[in-house]
């Protein structure tokens, strides 16, 4: 506690009854994580998602997502817990079985997009304003103006019903953001007294951006992979009404997309379970990257 | 003179920009695109028709000649008739582009003047109950899936489980009142959706100039609360307001009305586009492809401009 600045002094009375460790930036950003209670709601919330993932990975549950043994539009029973849909299968069992799949979509693109973005993005700070710059941000430039769900049709037709050409469309517009904002933090970070020290006793450039100056960005990463990953889900419900989402196994897009008939014919089981699961996700998720980024940013303006 | 040059010199660097866009649509939509030889054979074709056929598709040219092919037409602005329909590329442009916009554009509008207005108040009760209120709302917002948006405000406006007020689909402008009648539903779906995020960036900026320290300056010489927030906090965020306005613009054209046009059945740009990715109609993808990418790069022509308007100190070099 030696070193209180000025302006925490002012919060000092709350900060006292803290443990000594958080004085690291990690220890002080999990304790004020720990103190949001919304941000804490909602990681609670995509927890309970999560687990309903795994489950549904493991087999324990949702295994009869694609049977279509029950009566048309069953009313919800103790059965059908959400009724049935046009083709009479469980609801309840598809949205669960929907879990997986958002986790899916959400965490293969959230990953592979934090990492191309950090990659590129430390290497073109790194190099600001040589050549390797200049193509990384010409990349970025390319791909953020062509329109992001044409540019999805167009890979989807290109791969030609590879399954995973929604994830990699995503992934190839999505890293741009993270990228950009890597490559802010590095051109910062280059001009600090480790990265010359690190130069004077001759570690090579590649160790220097991937050892000492990428780690450092990992509060950005963390928080952009988060937004990301909502980015992703949501993303999804609007290609699989497009009919260029998920290909095999059902998902809450997909839902959503069948439903259109059925809303019309007055059933709107499927339609509003479908919205209320992935609303609960997306929400969820929200409120913890929100609490994430107050927890990670220092210079963030306090609410 | 400045600023003339300033654009000539940006249009210039914007150039790489535009190669690089039909360069990747070319890869993805031509090249890899859907291969069209058969739908245009008859029955049974022999060995000479398919190849005659595939020489007057191109198909049979390098990777670099077919490139080179496809930017020449997009130079000339030679984009041919529709593969699909026969209609002239032009004229389905013409068609198209001005339904879109009349679609998009009072969404479009409102939702930004929302956002501001209400990131204003949240901003000016900072902390307050009225300011956690609407941002609470916001995260809700950005939270509901657009197409669940669209269904529930269907179902809410448009179906005879609601107010059954409002047609559920099609497009009809042929009179200002029937415009309205059209536009309604879609209109406030699209700025439900860009409510919460527009709110949420606009509040972040405001509230970022409002711990500037001219701020304090000004509030500790009494300046009325309305005159602050408009005067020294609205005004000075205006760059990061203009950015985010301008940017959006290309991408609201034709990614924003895709959606909403399959969904209301408008026969808009963005429904044109997507059947023409599905049916891999070249003419009008280079067409829209090669527009969009021009419109990306006057975008930042236009947007630097606008930051020498509101900001005089913001030099043009």
């Amino acid at each position: 506690m030696s070193a209180v600045t000025p302006d925490k002094a002012a919060a000092a009375p709350m900060e006292q009854a803290a443990p000594a460790h958080r004085e690291s930036l990690w220890g002080k950003a999990v304790y004020k994580l720990s103190r949001d209670r919304m941000g804490m709601i909602g990681l609670g919330i995509v927890l309970v998602y999560l687990i309903v993932a795994i489950g549904v990975w493991l087999g324990f549950w949702a295994t009869e997502w694609g049977d279509v043994e029950g009566p048309k539009w069953a009313p919800m029973s103790a059965q059908y817990p959400f009724g049935t849909n046009i083709i009479g299968q469980d609801i309840f069992q598809r949205a669960l079985y929907s879990t997986k799949t958002a986790f899916e979509v959400g965490l293969v693109v959230a990953v592979l997009s934090t990492i191309i973005g950090a990659l590129l993005g430390a290497l073109a700070g790194f190099f600001s304003g040589t050549w390797i710059d200049e193509i990384i941000l010409w990349i970025k430039g390319v791909l953020d103006s062509i329109p992001f769900y044409l540019f999805v049709a167009a890979v989807a037709f290109a791969l030609s019903g590879n399954p995973y050409a929604m994830h990699i469309a995503m992934v190839s517009t999505f890293w741009t953001t993270t990228g950009r904002l890597v490559r802010g933090e590095v051109i910062k970070l280059k001009n600090f007294e480790f990265v010359e020290a690190a130069k004077a006793i001759g570690v090579p450039q590649l160790v220097i951006i991937f050892r000492h100056i990428l780690p450092n960005t990992f509060h950005i990463l963390l928080v952009q992979a988060t937004i990301v990953f909502v980015a992703a889900i949501k993303s999804e419900v609007i290609l699989s009404f497009l009919g260029l989402g998920v290909q095999d196994g059902v998902s809450w897009g997909l839902m959503i997309a069948e439903s259109t008939q059925e809303v019309l014919a007055g059933f709107f089981n499927n339609f509003v379970w479908a919205s209320v699961f992935l609303f609960g996700l997306v929400m969820a998720f929200n409120m913890f990257s929100d609490a994430l980024q107050d927890a990670l940013d220092p210079k963030k303006v306090a609410n | 003179m400045e600023t003339f040059q300033y654009a000539i010199r940006k249009l210039i660097g914007g150039i790489p920009l535009v190669l690089g866009v039909t360069f990747i649509s070319f890869l993805l939509m031509v090249y890899f695109g859907p291969d069209k030889t058969y739908e245009l054979l008859g029955k049974n074709p022999t060995e000479e028709q398919i190849a005659e056929i595939r020489h007057e598709l191109g198909y049979d040219k390098p990777f670099l000649v077919r490139y080179g092919d496809y930017l020449k037409q997009m130079v000339t602005l030679d984009f041919g008739s529709s593969d699909s329909t026969g209609e002239p590329v032009s004229k389905i442009l013409a068609r198209t582009v001005p339904i879109s916009l009349a679609l998009i554009t009072p969404g479009f509008i409102l939702g930004n003047v929302l956002g501001i207005i209400l990131a204003l108040i949240a901003a000016y009760h900072r902390s307050g109950f009225i300011d956690k209120f609407i941002m609470g709302f916001a995260v809700v917002g950005m939270s509901i899936s657009f197409l669940i948006v669209v269904i529930a405000f269907q179902i809410i406006f448009s179906s005879s489980y609601g107010l059954n007020a409002f047609p559920v689909r099609g497009w009809n402008a042929s009179s200002f009142i029937e415009y309205l009648r059209y536009i309604t539903v879609p209109t406030l779906s699209t700025v439900f959706v860009a409510l919460g995020y527009n709110t949420r960036f606009y509040r972040a900026v405001l509230v970022e100039e409002m711990t500037r320290d001219h701020v304090r300056t000004a509030k500790a010489f009494g300046t009325r609360p309305g005159k602050l927030l408009y005067k020294n906090i609205l005004k000075n965020s205006l760059i990061p307001i203009i950015t985010r306005i301008m940017f959006s613009i290309p991408l609201v054209i034709v990614s924003g009305s895709l959606i909403i046009e399959s969904y209301f059945g408008i026969p808009g740009i963005g429904k044109v586009t997507f059947d023409a990715i599905t049916t891999g109609d070249q003419p009008v993808l280079k067409a829209v492809v090669g527009l969009t990418a021009v419109l990306f790069v006057l975008t930042l022509l236009l947007t630097d401009i606008l930051y020498r308007v509101v900001d005089p100190r913001v030099s043009l070099k």
